[in-house]
């Protein structure tokens, strides 16, 4: 209660290695989904006995009113506990999109929930469309090359240059190593 | 709201901190151990966790009292010497909880002390991490806070790329294809 059972959810999440998944755990999930129920329970009812004793819910600030304070932060607490888990779950999906391409491995398969399988594919389809249009596949090339010089045949007479390391003379047909 | 899913937050704002009700408060029994009916009695000591705290606080419900790690006995332990401290198991998350808690309990001190422990303790970070030895200094990892944790850790990887990089020879390497320049014109 409390948000108690949340943060342990979330720690189980942090003791992960940083861009490592572990299985969706569905019952700590489930059981903070029923805290958060009760939560709301008494929340109704404190309210309910407000109404009942004729007093005005704007400003009145007895003892229920800061029992229904009460129940209403943890009930967000638990909401934000949660929204991390499936936020911080989602953005290492993603990298592992750009990382390992447009299929899961298989022991990642069983650790995905259902809907972070579908965030998978249709992000993988997202950016599938993007790259189709723009005809550039973005995935490749992910570290930057050792070699910083490429080879440059001039097609037109330009003439003397001058770039940051070197002077070369560009004229036609010449074949040159520029960064 | 860059913090609200960051989960070193969200596990910080969980550090328990003790404090007063000020008024009496329905239905939430199970704050109290102590209560015998479902209701927490004005007055009573609670320890709440740091979000609830916070909230309360804003609403003139409770009152703060200075948390454990924040107390004379540490202070004077940190003036003897910083870097020895076991600030791990007093409160892993002791910088960003004091940078929190600073405004709650109106404490002025608290900035110049967290300070100084931090500058006291970095030191000793900053030399563990660069000398040689790999797994050394196990004992040292467990007095630190979860910050200075992440420090060492990054200290630590910078220091194997750089020996590795500077055992791999020079950077660039030019393709063998490149030594010949074909002439120009």
């Amino acid at each position: 209660m409390y948000g108690r059972r949340a943060s342990q959810l979330l720690k189980d999440l942090s003791t992960n290695e940083p861009g490592q998944l572990s299985s969706f755990d569905t019952d700590a999930f489930d059981q903070v989904i029923k805290e958060c129920d009760a939560h709301h329970i008494e929340l109704q009812g404190m309210m309910r006995k407000m109404q009942e004793e004729g007093l005005d819910m704007q400003t009145t600030r007895n003892a229920d009113h800061y029992g229904a304070v009460i129940h209403h932060l943890a009930l967000i607490r638990n909401k934000r506990c949660l929204m991390a888990y499936v936020y911080n779950r989602a953005e290492v999906i993603q990298s592992l999109r750009w990382k390992v391409g447009a299929v899961l491995p298989q022991e990642v398969q069983q650790k995905v929930n259902y809907s972070e399988e579908e965030y998978f594919k249709n992000h993988s389809a997202a950016l599938e469309s993007y790259m189709s249009e723009m005809e550039v596949d973005l995935t490749v090339d992910m570290v930057p090359p050792k070699d910083p010089y490429i080879k440059v045949r001039v097609l037109d007479d330009i003439g003397d240059v001058f770039l940051s390391d070197q002077s070369p003379n560009l004229a036609r047909h010449s074949i040159h190593f520029l960064k | 709201m860059a913090s609200y899913y960051d989960i070193d937050d969200i596990i910080m704002e969980d550090e328990l901190i003790s404090t007063v009700f000020q008024i009496g408060a329905n239905g939430v029994g199970m704050l109290d151990p102590g209560a015998e009916r479902n209701c927490v009695e004005q007055g009573a000591k609670v320890e709440l966790p740091f979000w609830l705290a916070h909230e309360l606080h804003l609403r003139q419900a409770v009152a703060v009292t200075v948390p454990p790690c924040f107390n004379q006995k540490t202070r004077k332990e940190i003036q003897a010497d910083a870097a020895c401290v076991d600030l791990k198991s007093r409160c892993s998350y002791f910088y960003e909880l004091g940078c929190k808690v600073a405004p709650l309990i109106g404490d002025r001190t608290i900035g110049s002390f967290l300070l100084y422990a931090f500058t006291g303790r970095y030191k000793e970070v900053l030399s563990k991490a660069h000398s040689a030895a790999f797994i050394m200094a196990p004992k040292f990892l467990t007095l630190l806070t979860k910050e200075e944790t992440r420090l060492y850790e990054a200290a630590r990887s910078s220091m194997t790329a750089f020996k590795k990089w500077r055992v791999g020879g020079p950077r660039f390497e030019r393709a063998s294809i490149l030594r010949k320049r074909k002439p120009t014109d």
